[in-house]
């Protein structure tokens, strides 16, 4: 069965838009498993991005595990614990609005969004207090251009003096935590045209794909956050 | 449609789940998961959150972390299994997603036990490669030149 000018699937009742299914598939069905399967694929890739750097972290924790406990009990653990808290909540607020996409109701899906958006600011501004603290304490690299390499690390209160190479639990939890920031940063964008393209009505039961593959990007970042919690903040 | 029941929401004719006809009406397989299934989700990955911090106050030596991982472990397949819907997902959705932790599992095995049989420290230092210059704690810097 083919459709030479693209399968169209319609609403299912007032307030919604007929999708047109891209006109190299057949039908709605095969549009929705390929996106799936490349979304998945995506997915892989994303695991793999971080586990290089979860590879790292297992290696020199075996090597230095001193300086992990003391660099750990550098963050505080409250934060932390909030944050996945947050992260957990905006991860079932995130799934129950796919769910309201799939069941076309619109209003409830945006609602579910936009607590999915409350938590990831939440989560970001907990982030950002932290990250600052931190680099206040001159466990961080400066952004002012010509400093001294070996002042990268400055360490103002000499809280990493007693163990070997401090700054590398910094340079791991900047990078990691940074990286999954910026995910947690670009999903709270993709929830953001979420609400406002389902507000025209274009996604409903009979076609609901870009929700459900937001959804999936939403739980990875919450996913990486179940890893990085334990591995950075309860490591003392 | 309540909260309760277990629907195809945009196949209703098709009772089975699987893969499906193209008949007029059927827009692909969909799973609805019932809202009460995400709660309790979410209430299982929240006390497992608290168990954890809770087992990081034990110190159990070198298990700690092995713990840790095994909660987050288990915290992860929740989420991927019931959140990601990969329990109602296509075969081929899963063996592409699970198999990336497959393969990072090479990639933990084998640096792993490179770094458990290498005695790094002990290298004498002519062995080790050479660094133009060893890093040192900001504070120690310049104390001995």
């Amino acid at each position: 069965m083919s459709h030479d000018h693209g399968f169209v699937v319609p609403a299912p009742g007032d307030g919604f838009l007929p999708h047109t299914v891209a006109h190299h598939f057949d039908t709605p069905t095969q549009e929705f498993q390929a996106a799936k399967l490349g979304f998945w694929l995506f997915l892989a890739t994303e695991i793999l991005l971080f586990g290089g750097l979860f590879a790292a972290y297992f290696f020199f924790h075996q090597e230095y595990p001193q300086t992990f406990h003391v660099g750990g009990a550098q963050l505080n653990w409250v934060l932390g614990g909030v944050n996945t808290t947050v992260l957990l909540l905006s991860s079932f607020t995130m799934a129950m609005g796919v769910r309201s996409a799939q069941t076309s109701q619109k209003r409830k899906m945006q609602f579910y969004c936009w607590l999915t958006i409350l938590g990831g600011a939440i989560f970001m501004a907990i982030k950002c207090y932290e990250w600052h603290v931190k680099y206040t304490h001159g466990l961080g690299p400066p952004v002012i251009a010509g400093m001294h390499v070996e002042q990268w690390f400055k360490d103002t209160h000499n809280v990493m003096a007693d163990v070997p190479h401090g700054h590398l639990f910094f340079a791991l939890y900047y990078t990691m935590t940074g990286l999954h920031g910026l995910h947690v940063v670009v999903g709270l964008g993709l929830i953001l045209w979420i609400i406002r393209d389902g507000g025209k009505g274009r996604f409903h039961a009979n076609y609901f794909l870009p929700v459900d593959l937001v959804g999936l990007y939403w739980h990875l970042v919450d996913l990486i956050w179940i890893f990085l919690f334990p591995l950075f903040y309860l490591v003392s | 449609m309540t909260a309760t029941d277990h629907t195809h929401a945009a196949s209703p004719h098709d009772p089975h789940g699987g893969d499906h006809g193209h008949a007029a009406g059927d827009f692909g397989p969909h799973h609805v998961t019932p809202a009460s299934t995400f709660l309790n989700v979410l209430i299982a990955l929240l006390c497992l959150t608290v168990i954890t911090v809770a087992a990081s106050r034990v110190d159990f030596g070198a298990a700690n972390l092995l713990i840790a991982m095994l909660i987050a472990s288990i915290k992860a397949s929740l989420v991927i299994a019931i959140f990601m819907h990969v329990k109602w997902d296509t075969a081929i959705n899963k063996i592409v997603f699970l198999s990336s932790f497959l393969f990072l599992s090479l990639l933990f095995v084998f640096t792993l036990s490179d770094q458990a049989t290498r005695a790094w420290d002990s290298w004498p230092s002519k062995v080790k490669a050479p660094v133009d210059k060893e890093w040192e704690h900001p504070s120690k810097v310049g104390s001995h030149q």
